[in-house]
């Protein structure tokens, strides 16, 4: 190997993805020549250390504007492929988002407008639009690996429509099943805004038997005492009833028990 | 001769094979040190401590005697035609590597009861699970940190990012020193206090619960006034310290609201303290 | 998280109609596309733009996407467009004096200084400022490949090029950033 084919193999070796024959040839050369060798420890000092610049983040912003974008998108696909064209889109799809925003600032979203002004969306199509990204936001959120990201999306579950039958399924899904004990808790918590559905409900009466940790059998517990929810009674009787449980468990079921007559 | 004020780049890491590890200390390598870190601990038994140190690689140490099985070292297969007389020596603890996630889980046999303590950058995402473990404690990180403890304690100290933390019997101590915006926390626990330590300028919309304990702060938690109002000591005048107590379930906002942090227990006090 | 075949898939799904997956490609990828942006150009607001310009881009060119080929390569091609775009349209505008002053105040950035680390020995203030001060064909491949971790042959892609060219490159790049970063210790010391 020569020094010129050394040198563009270096920062291959600084981010460890040298191998095999390769590598081999690599180190022999280092081994006899001085000036690679000074080259690589001196100037790979400099590699490793821009590891240790700060990493800008940007504003929470982006993700508003983007998940307005995807929505307004999503619905002019919708609305272009509707038998009635009621097409009174003319501009791309983020102009409208913007449009949307404009009249949209007092629900939080707070969103710097670049372009000319436009004609103002209807209120209905809008409230529609906002209530679709949200749906996007916490479905996506709920998929993500860490479990702070999936807290994250149960928030924005929270700030759902109460009629979303998407996003009832999703924080169903998550008290079922998460991985996470603290996902499981916010979840659980969030079904309040679903309160008025039925099915809700039954989730919630459902989903007891099935929980095994005490703090979440608990907040189920508590759930169903807030909702008043008296076909609970039989689920809750087996509860307080079953040696197996966690003694906290137990009485909070009985307690609930009796709340519920 | 220019001196160069960065550190320098150790060039001995040439031969690795060569260098013959202590079965109870390993050095694993993230693929790609510039990209995102994660860690994920596993232990059956044992407690389980976490650094952050100066380095790019993750150091790991136990006390078990059966050692670690590191990437790269394999158990002898038996030669053709044979085979294993006796249980093979099974390692106590199992590290993998693999696109920038190191994985260290515990054997699930009884005599992997021994305690691991871990070195890794300070810029790297945790998460440790423990079983019938004793403590966990994590410590010196800046990134995602994730807790879960059947039967112990976790301390969580001198950290900044975000922290979801849960201990089925155990107390749940944590101290941050900054907070990633715009992310969630969650701290829970059945059987155990939650005692909290919070940037004082934090922003969050918090929820604390505790079915059979009490709840103190001396951050200002704004409340809805239709709730029950805290009922509040305030001793600052002399010389001690402001507090709040508020009934079972309390939703309230800190500095004007923010991400949320959840805090439940259900036999336990919350404590949320300002730095 | 998901490896590359990850991405190239959710892309295809997004080809295919699936329109909302979209949304996670975005989560993994627009904190890497900001700092992606915010090292070539320092403007905040003005990376934030162009994030949602590539994302809207990504969907009007859906079509067009080849699942054969890497995901993140295909992004950044149309990342390098859009602020090319961007810079182009900047040229035209006449900044007034006040915003200028305003502006120069948001290209300090907004992370928590490196001025932290100097009592460790390491002068990350100068190694940003050198960074900085590096011609911008050589950041950009040094950003490609150091920050956002891509292959050789995904920046060959990107930039149109050789694969090893590339590595070349990103030799030169970082020998570089070597000279401006001791010149600025020089300029400090003296």
């Amino acid at each position: 190997m020569t020094c010129e084919e050394a040198k563009s193999r270096m920062a291959d070796y600084w981010g460890r993805s040298l191998a095999g024959e390769a590598e081999a040839a690599f180190s022999a050369h280092l081994a006899s020549c001085e000036s690679c060798r000074s080259e690589v420890s001196r100037v790979g000092a400099l590699w490793q250390s821009l590891d240790l610049l700060p990493l800008e983040e940007p504003s929470g912003k982006v993700r508003d504007r983007f998940y307005e974008m995807l929505g307004a998108y999503r619905q002019g696909l919708a609305s272009a492929d509707a038998p009635v064209r009621r097409r009174w889109w003319t501009q791309p799809a983020w102009q409208r988002a913007a449009a949307a925003a404009l009249l949209v600032a007092g629900l939080g979203l707070g969103y710097g407008l670049r372009g000319t002004s436009q004609p103002p969306a209807e209120v209905s199509q809008l409230r529609e639009e906002v209530a679709s990204m949200r749906q996007l936001v916490a479905l996506s959120l709920l998929q993500q690996q860490s479990a702070s990201e999936r807290l994250k999306g149960v928030s924005w579950a929270y700030r759902a429509e109460p009629s979303d039958r998407e996003v009832l399924e999703a924080l169903v899904s998550a008290v079922n099943h998460d991985t996470n004990v603290n996902v499981r808790l916010a979840a659980v918590d969030a079904l309040r805004r679903f309160a008025s559905s039925p099915e809700t409900r039954r989730a919630v009466v459902d989903a007891l038997p099935g929980q095994t940790t005490p703090l979440v059998q608990v907040a189920l517990i508590d759930l169903l005492v807030d909702f008043k929810e008296r076909d609970a009674a039989d689920v809750l009787r087996k509860l307080a009833a079953d040696g197996q449980v966690n003694d906290g468990v137990r009485q909070q079921a009985q307690w609930a028990l009796e709340r519920l007559q | 001769m220019r001196k160069f004020a960065l550190w320098t780049f150790a060039v001995a890491w040439l031969a690795p094979a060569a260098l013959p590890q202590d079965p109870q200390r390993v050095t694993v390598a993230f693929s790609d040190p510039a990209r995102p870190k994660k860690l994920v601990v596993d232990m059956s038994f044992g407690s389980v401590s976490v650094h952050g140190y100066g380095g790019q690689e993750v150091i790991v140490e136990t006390s078990n005697r059966a050692g670690i099985r590191a990437p790269g070292r394999r158990e002898a297969e038996p030669p053709p035609g044979m085979h294993r007389i006796g249980p093979s020596t099974a390692p106590g603890l199992e590290i993998t590597e693999e696109n920038n996630t190191v994985r260290i889980s515990s054997a699930r046999s009884p005599f992997a009861q021994a305690d691991v303590t871990i070195q890794v950058p300070v810029q790297t995402s945790v998460t440790v699970n423990a079983m019938r473990g004793n403590s966990i404690s994590i410590d010196n990180i800046n990134g995602e940190i994730e807790a879960n403890n059947l039967n112990g304690q976790v301390t969580i100290t001198n950290v900044s990012g975000s922290v979801v933390a849960h201990s089925m019997n155990g107390k749940i101590l944590a101290s941050l020193n900054s907070v990633t915006p715009e992310k969630p926390m969650s701290f829970s626990t059945m059987n155990g206090d939650i005692d909290v330590t919070l940037p004082a300028s934090i922003k969050a919309n918090v929820r604390l619960k505790t079915d059979r304990g009490d709840m103190f702060t001396d951050f200002d938690i704004k409340t809805d006034s239709a709730a029950q109002p805290p009922q509040v000591e305030d001793n600052r005048k002399k010389g001690g310290r402001y507090r709040a107590r508020f009934d079972r379930t309390t939703i309230g906002t800190i500095n004007g609201g923010g991400p949320e942090i959840q805090f439940t227990t259900f036999n336990g006090n919350i404590l949320i303290r300002k730095k | 998280m998901a490896g590359n075949t990850g991405d190239n898939a959710v892309m295809a799904q997004v080809s295919a109609g699936q329109v909302a997956q979209l949304a996670v490609l975005f989560e993994r990828h627009h904190r890497a596309l900001f700092r992606y942006f915010v090292s070539m150009n320092r403007d905040r607001e003005a990376a934030e733009d162009l994030v949602q310009d590539v994302f809207f881009r990504i969907l009007r060119y859906r079509a067009s996407y080849n699942p054969a080929r890497s995901f993140t390569a295909w992004m950044y091609q149309i990342a390098r467009n859009a602020g090319l775009d961007q810079a182009r349209k900047r040229k035209a505008e006449v900044v007034d004096i006040d915003t200028f002053a305003d502006r120069r105040a948001e290209l300090v950035s907004a992370a928590p200084g490196p001025e932290e680390n100097l009592s460790r020995g390491q002068d990350l203030v100068l190694l940003q400022r050198a960074l900085e001060r590096l011609p911008e064909d050589k950041r950009e491949i040094l950003v490609l490949s150091r920050f956002q971790g891509m292959k050789h042959e995904e920046i060959a892609e990107v930039l149109g090029c050789e694969v090893g060219t590339v590595k070349v490159r990103v030799y030169r790049a970082i020998r570089a950033l070597e000279q401006i970063y001791f010149a600025l210790e020089k300029e400090k010391a003296s």
